[in-house]
């Protein structure tokens, strides 16, 4: 459980990153936590001839709040997730990222690499899809904003990110004032990826749910849950909406099996876990998505 | 003087002598250790389940720079492979081949060998290899590896079937009970079938070796981490064609073995061969997918057992089959474990007729061999779920029912239709104790009022005995395992006084170290600190016939004792020579050497002694100078610990979740020697235990033959979050066939953990009749069985 050979890059800005990245396209690889990316190295999964440490480059690592959040892509899970900024603007994530792995794995383990990774099971993917979170993509060519929909299509372990681009910022609009959220993820063990899990984000007029944004984890991909999103619009909060939201989350989420369980227990749990987060949003009563 | 505080150390919780380096960081590991001139081995393992290999292609690996050597199995003309040390009378040998010749059994099986400058060269070296396999039909599963026109694993052999051995239950007067009676006679026949799931002890650290061969002294050096350094040094001797005078096996720190490193493995072989092909070192460190694929797995059976019982609950006849997943090869210990299960399995009671039929069964997987518990887990698994049906087929209460079935405390010695026999104990006294803990009753009627508020409480309660302590040599004789039971010890006091051991035993996480001091300081009745133990190195230990093992402390312990009687009684003759009196009226108390009646006066230390007898002007005729001994022990008879464990679980019914409630464990390993390590091997084993019944299982894709716990991200291992609290009480029943009366506990924690926990959570979902009967219970196979049941 070795890499292979391979040649190593430590760019001190973006601009030198970017014009690694031009040099070498498909041949490297951006590493920034690297715990995702090293395991891969060892098992000769991937193969780059070119890595690229984008860790010494500073400019990529901040959260600003004002409005719109926005987080450097080289910013630490942790940080993501000891950020009064974040848990102000979105309680959800903080919630999220406590089940992401191990302190260890945080203090590495960036909010660019795990979307980049885009692990089905990774819980960022799925909060900030229910987010309607976007990021950059910047390359030698320029800048583009991709919604987070877009950036992962129904892909696993990959993206829609272009050889030459470096994801480079997280941009989270501001939650509607009277939104609230829930996030549930079964796993064998704490730190364990899920084998499925709910981030629940909906707003209320009072009783009725005027929005809602449901994002799943642990099936083939990351995805929003429309059939669930669709039961629960116009409907009043409470058992029945939630059932039937539990019922359509089911229908939508793309269950597989592995040794951790099966297709039919995945759909199962994404239910529960629908209703179970559906009922701790509609407990949690903070607004701004608390 | 020394107080008596000071010189008793039996009993007392003295902090492991093994930890400061260990926490400190000086901790010395096989990876830590690199001769100068050391190159790497790196190995290439067959991705196939079943694969005939008709070539391997070297050169492209041999041109590669920095490549010392590539081996394959054309390469291993002359070497032997290691022997089974338990070969059962009619069990078809299949040794493990250091390299797959001709043909790859199982995923993860050695196929080549390249040594490089570095891993990474190696590594790089083991992608150019090209080999030429052709794939055939795989089988992973035991009733269809029996089955008609399976796959052959072993074409040699015939057929799948590496032996069936009947236990017939012989009784203590010599026959067989009467099975079929029992059954006619029955009020009830109960049957259950269960599969103890597939795991293994997945030490924190790997496998690794470094051979060095020295080609001008004829010597070869291998660091390894075995648990049984005497037995590697003469089978690798053996293999390799040398004189096992020239081969030294030294133990550095282990991080963990748990039965595992009992075995002798390819690599033993292919480290040493390709030191001596270079004439320099040669390490292999084993990465953690190596070690989930090629060390040895453990546990997996297939069971299926009739009880047949009268209505007042009393057992009358227990009849099983056991199908053994053996894997590919036979490992060191051949179906030892399956066979330990169908003697163990009447465990604490009284069953007057037993049969059961073992059966080893080859598979296209990994070797299941010797891990933790030895057979004896799944035997409990098995016995303790049939109780459990049974009294609820009974409508009986469950620890009722085991109560009314247990051996009595003055029925001891008992003759077990399974052929040990018990030396001691007392079932009925730690099953109260664990009820008493747990607050039976009380927990009870709880569980009666949460079921109406939708919490699905359970109590799972699993007795067991753990027979340990092999064994009388003789007996493993009868048994055909081709070693001794013994251990040696090898006990200098030096001329200050102050004492070095030498054991066999190697410590592995167990505390052998302290341990063994502590018997040492206790008998010569001096403080622990002028006690050393010098073990890992065969140049200088007693050879060891059973080696090192969780309960083996208590065999290595009688060794110690038995050479020091030999010390003080020599010290006794030569300190009365020095007190001018007569030897009768000389004894040995409190670290010194007194006249009887006169220990004021006429009295001498350890060390006044010692020095004598060093200086040795004045041995006694007789005697020869110095001050040593050596004593091999040979045990009288097994021991068998026992105890109770009482689980208490919550059950989440919409997600298959079991939350820990309360764990209770009463265990009775006789006497003492450390509590606080005691404690520490109960917490290590019962962890051990409840890992296979909830977390841990090597799954095989039936398609592929595919392992697909190949990565500890697929393979769980619990750590302290996933596990209960553990409630720990002790009985202390000594053994009468032992000095001292030890009896083994390293690994008895391990042995009721799966049925205590599958007795509390199919306890929890009675009123849905599930009945768990499959490890690990995961919350997908718990759900399906809840979902099926109409919960
Ligand atoms: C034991 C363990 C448990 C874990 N459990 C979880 C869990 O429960 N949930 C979870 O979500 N994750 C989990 N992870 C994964 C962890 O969160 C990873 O750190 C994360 O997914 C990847 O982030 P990274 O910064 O380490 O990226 P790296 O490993 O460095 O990179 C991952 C991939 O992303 C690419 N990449 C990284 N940054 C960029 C960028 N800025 N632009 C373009 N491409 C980029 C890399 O080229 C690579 O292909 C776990 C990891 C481990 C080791």
């Amino acid at each position: 459980m070795k890499p292979a050979a391979f040649d190593y890059s430590a760019p001190e800005s973006i601009a030198e990153a970017l014009d690694l990245l031009a040099e070498h396209g498909s041949g490297a690889k951006v590493l920034a936590g690297g715990q995702s990316l090293v395991p891969m190295l060892n098992f000769r999964l991937a193969r780059p001839a070119h890595l690229i440490d984008v860790n010494g480059v500073d400019s990529l690592s901040y959260i600003s709040a004002n409005g719109t959040l926005r987080i450097g892509s080289m910013t630490r899970l942790t940080a993501l997730g000891e950020s009064g900024d974040v848990a102000g603007a979105h309680p959800i994530i903080p919630k999220a990222v406590a089940h992401i792995g191990h302190r260890a794995i945080r203090n590495r383990g960036t909010i660019g690499g795990s979307l980049a990774h885009n692990d089905p099971a990774a819980e960022l993917p799925a909060v900030l899809m229910a987010l309607d979170a976007e990021v950059t993509a910047r390359s030698a060519d320029g800048e583009r904003v991709v919604g987070m929909q877009d950036l992962i299509e129904d892909r696993l372990f990959e993206t829609t990110l272009g050889d030459t681009e470096l994801l480079t910022e997280i941009r989270i609009p501001a939650a509607a004032a009277s939104s609230t959220s829930g996030f549930q993820e079964f796993a064998r063990r704490h730190g364990d990826f899920a084998l499925a899990g709910v981030a629940a984000v909906i707003t209320t007029d009072g009783s009725t749910i005027t929005q809602a944004a449901l994002g799943a984890f642990g099936g083939t991909h990351a995805t929003r849950l429309p059939t669930a999103e669709a039961a629960l619009l116009g409907a009043e909060t409470g058992d029945a909406a939630f059932a039937a939201a539990g019922a359509g989350a089911a229908a939508d989420f793309p269950a597989t099996s592995d040794v951790h369980g099966t297709a039919e227990y995945r759909s199962h749990l994404i239910n529960v876990l629908t209703v179970r987060a559906l009922k701790e949003a509609a407990g949690n009563s903070g607004g701004g998505n608390g | 003087m020394t107080t008596t505080q000071e010189t008793r150390w039996i009993g007392v919780s003295a902090p492991r002598r093994e930890d400061a380096p260990l926490i400190r960081g000086r901790g010395r590991y096989i990876a830590d250790i690199e001769p100068a001139g050391t190159v790497h081995m790196a190995i290439l393992r067959s991705p196939y389940a079943h694969a005939r290999i008709n070539g391997i292609d070297t050169a492209a690996a041999e041109a590669l720079d920095g490549v010392h050597c590539v081996l394959t199995a054309a390469d291993l003309e002359g070497i032997g492979d290691f022997p089974t040390i338990w070969r059962l009378p009619g069990q078809k040998e299949s040794n493990t081949p250091a390299l797959a010749p001709g043909k790859a059994r199982y995923v993860g099986e050695p196929v080549a060998a390249v040594v490089a400058d570095s891993r990474y060269m190696a590594e790089d070296a083991l992608d150019l290899l090209d080999v030429d396999y052709e794939i055939l039909d795989h089988v992973v599963d035991v009733e269809a590896a029996l089955a008609d026109g399976a796959p052959v694993i072993n074409e040699d052999l015939g057929d799948n079937t590496i032996i069936e051995y009947t236990f017939p239950g012989i009784n203590a007067l010599g026959v067989a009970g009467d099975i079929e009676g029992a059954f006619e006679e029955a009020d009830e026949i109960v049957s259950g079938r269960f599969k103890v799931g597939r795991y293994s002890g997945v030490a924190l650290e790997t496998r690794g070796l470094v051979a060095d061969w020295d080609d001008l002294r004829q010597t070869l050096t291998l660091h390894s981490g075995s648990q049984v350094a005497s037995l590697l040094r003469t089978e690798l001797a053996a293999a390799l064609g040398i004189p096992e005078t020239s081969v030294r096996i030294l133990t550095p720190n282990i991080g963990g073995a748990f039965g595992n490193q009992w075995d002798r493995y390819p690599e033993d072989i292919l480290v040493s061969l390709a030191s001596m092909k270079l004439g320099r070192p040669v390490k292999w460190i084993e990465d953690r997918r190596e070690a989930l694929q090629a060390t040895v797995h453990g546990r997996e059976q297939l069971q299926e057992w009739q009880l047949a019982a009268s209505s007042d609950g009393t057992v009358l006849g227990l009849k099983g089959r056991v199908l053994s997943d053996q894997g590919a090869h036979l490992h060191s210990v051949g179906i030892g474990p399956a066979w330990v299960t169908g003697a163990a399995a009447v465990n604490q009671y009284k069953i007057a007729n037993y049969h059961c039929d073992v059966v080893g069964v080859a598979t296209n997987k990994t070797p299941n061999s010797t891990f933790r518990g030895f057979g004896g887990p799944e035997a409990m698994f098995g016995i303790e779920r049939m109780m459990d049906k049974t009294a609820r087929r009974l409508g009986i209460d469950p620890a009722e029912l085991r109560r009314r079935n247990m051996i009595q405390a003055d029925e001891f010695p008992y003759f077990s239709p399974g052929g040990a026999v018990y030396d001691s104990g007392n079932y009925p006294a730690a099953l109260a104790k664990a009820l008493e803990a747990v607050e039976y009753d009380k927990v009870r009627e709880e569980q009666q009022s949460l079921r109406d508020q939708g919490v699905y409480r359970g109590i799972g309660i699993a007795s067991y005995i753990h027979v340990s302590g092999f064994g009388p040599s003789a007996i493993l004789g009868i048994l055909d395992y081709y070693t001794g039971g013994y251990e040696g010890s090898t006990v200098k006091i030096d001329p200050h006084g102050r004492a070095t051991l030498y054991t066999g035993m190697i410590p592995m996480g167990q505390g052998t170290e302290t341990t063994l001091a502590q018997v040492a300081a206790d008998h010569l009745e001096i403080d622990i600190a002028n006690v050393r133990v010098v073990w890992g190195d065969t140049d200088q230990t007693p050879y060891t016939g059973f080696g090192s093992a969780g309960s083996r402390s208590n065999v290595a312990a009688v060794a110690v004792i038995k050479a020091i009687e030999q010390i003080k009684a020599k010290a006794v003759r030569i300190g009365a020579g020095l007190l001018e009196a007569d030897p009768d009226d000389v004894a040995y108390a409190d670290g010194r050497i007194s006249v009887k009646g006169a220990e004021e006066m006429r009295s001498l230390t350890l060390a006044d002694v010692a020095q004598q007898a060093y200086w040795a002007h004045k041995i006694p005729e007789g005697d020869q100078p110095t001050l040593e001994a050596t004593y091999v022990y040979d045990p009288a008879n097994f021991t068998t610990a026992c105890g109770t464990h009482v689980a208490v679980v919550d059950v989440d019914i919409d997600t298959g979740k079991i939350d820990w409630v309360k764990y209770v464990v009463v265990d009775d390993a006789g006497t003492i020697i450390n509590p606080l390590l005691v404690e520490g091997q109960i917490h290590g084993a019962l962890s051990n235990g409840l890992g296979g019944a909830m977390l841990e299982e090597f799954v095989y894709d039936e398609e592929t033959g595919q392992l697909l716990s190949s990565t500890l991200m697929d393979y769980l291992v619990p750590s302290f979050t996933d596990l209960p609290d553990f409630e720990i009480h002790h009985l202390v029943t000594p053994s009468p066939h032992t000095e001292g009366g030890f009896k083994g506990m390293g690994e008895a924690g391990c042995f009721p953990a799966a049925p205590a926990l599958a007795n509390a959570v199919a306890d929890a979902l009675s009123h849905l009749g599930v009945e768990v009967d499959q490890t690990p219970v995961t919350p997908s196979r718990l759900w399906s069985l809840i979902d099926q049941a109409g919960g």
